[in-house]
């Protein structure tokens, strides 16, 4: 990776992570095709659309998180990955 | 005997198939060059800001981690989040005010004869004038001493009018300046989509005896969905990414009364060289567009389905 870039170590795992969450994505659409479905959110969704949604929706949480209260982090963290997991399993 | 016969029959057609299946996975090499241009021009960038987003940099090889920090200065700074609502107010001023003019010089357009090509060409005009170019002249334009639409609302509507001491004047100068400049992509999408509706719907409210309101409503409105779509997509991401042309007029003043998002941003990244706070400003700016986008996307494609 060339130094401009800057890389550091959170920066670097959180991509990768990204990177094999589409990977794992990808595999498991070719192992059994998402099916679109209604959910709370009250339109049709696959597990794609859900995937996508309770991301923006948990970035959402962390950057109003931060901008209003001085509680861990790591508490925003553990509410966001639960809008991401609400959203998937009933959204 | 009777148990080959059909699967000898469908094996034709499954070795079809496969083959079918084949060529059209070949045909992803072909989206290629989109992902290599994508990942050079929005990919690597965007890694690049997350990556200045949290840490201090003074060069390359002299950095320090200062994890969610910007992110927290930044989300918490009162002129940010001055300038998020303004240009939120902004944004909707111009969906409200080009979104109906557009439609409505789209529906009184001419639909045949030779006024159809001189209709485009008057009201594309505007489009080919290049952002800089159009501030430049709605900066003169709108002076009251030397510019003749600052002059006039002066003189002739005699009101007191000048954008480079009135937050208010300035606002308007700007919004009206928009309007003029991005109202014609908004009427020339509604036109397209006006055309593409076939003459029968017409004929057939004409036989119903439906008023022009009538036909405009339930014909031509609800064609016009894709269009307006698309249209209401572009000018919200144009109009909330909006710099230049403030930038050239009003230069973010007077005070900071039309300090958009962007002007902030870049007097932050290239006028005081903070990458790092630019770096957490730009990924919210980012995901507040994501977020609007992907709402009044999926509300105008999904209703009704």
């Amino acid at each position: 990776m060339p130094d401009w870039m800057v890389w550091t170590g959170p920066t670097a795992a959180v991509f990768v992570g990204l990177g094999l969450l589409l990977c794992g994505m990808a595999i498991w659409a070719r192992i059994s095709p998402p099916v679109s479905r209604r959910g709370f959110l009250r339109i049709e969704t696959d597990r794609g659309d859900r995937l996508y949604i309770g991301l923006i929706s948990a970035a959402a949480v962390l950057a109003g998180w931060i901008a209003v209260t001085d509680l861990s982090m790591w508490l925003a963290l553990a509410v966001a990955f639960l809008v991401v997991l609400a959203i998937g399993m009933w959204g | 005997m009777t148990a080959t016969l059909p699967s000898r029959r469908t094996e034709p057609a499954a070795e079809d198939r496969a083959q079918g299946k084949r060529r059209a996975n070949r045909a992803w090499f072909l989206v290629l060059p989109v992902v290599v241009s994508v990942a050079f021009t929005a990919v690597i960038p965007l890694m690049t800001v997350v990556n200045y987003s949290v840490q201090d940099i003074f060069s390359p090889d002299d950095r320090l981690f200062v994890g969610l920090e910007w992110f927290r200065s930044v989300a918490r700074d009162p002129e940010v989040r001055a300038a998020f609502v303004r240009t939120l107010l902004f944004s909707a001023q111009v969906l409200l005010l080009e979104i109906p003019l557009g439609v409505a010089v789209a529906v009184v357009m001419p639909r045949r004869g030779l006024g159809v090509p001189a209709a485009l060409v008057l009201v594309a005009l505007p489009l080919l004038i290049p952002w800089n170019v159009v501030g430049t002249i709605w900066q003169i334009f709108a002076r009251p001493d030397i510019g003749l639409g600052g002059w006039a609302v002066n003189n002739v509507l005699g009101l007191d009018y000048n954008y480079t001491l009135d937050a208010g004047d300035a606002w308007i100068t700007v919004l009206v300046m928009d309007v003029w400049h991005w109202t014609p992509l908004v009427a020339l999408l509604a036109y397209a989509g006006l055309r593409s509706i076939p003459d029968p719907y017409f004929q057939a409210a004409q036989i119903d005896g439906a008023s022009a309101w009538a036909t405009f409503r339930h014909i031509q409105l609800p064609r016009l969905r894709g269009v307006l779509t698309i249209a209401i997509l572009l000018r919200f991401m144009d109009s909330f990414m909006i710099y230049t042309e403030p930038f050239v007029v009003t230069g973010g003043g007077p005070g900071n009364a039309t300090s958009f998002l962007s002007v902030l941003l870049s007097k932050i990244a290239v006028g005081q060289f903070d990458l790092g706070p630019a770096g957490a400003f730009s990924l919210l700016y980012f995901l507040a567009v994501q977020i609007v986008c992907y709402v009044f996307f999926t509300v105008l494609t999904r209703t009704g389905r």
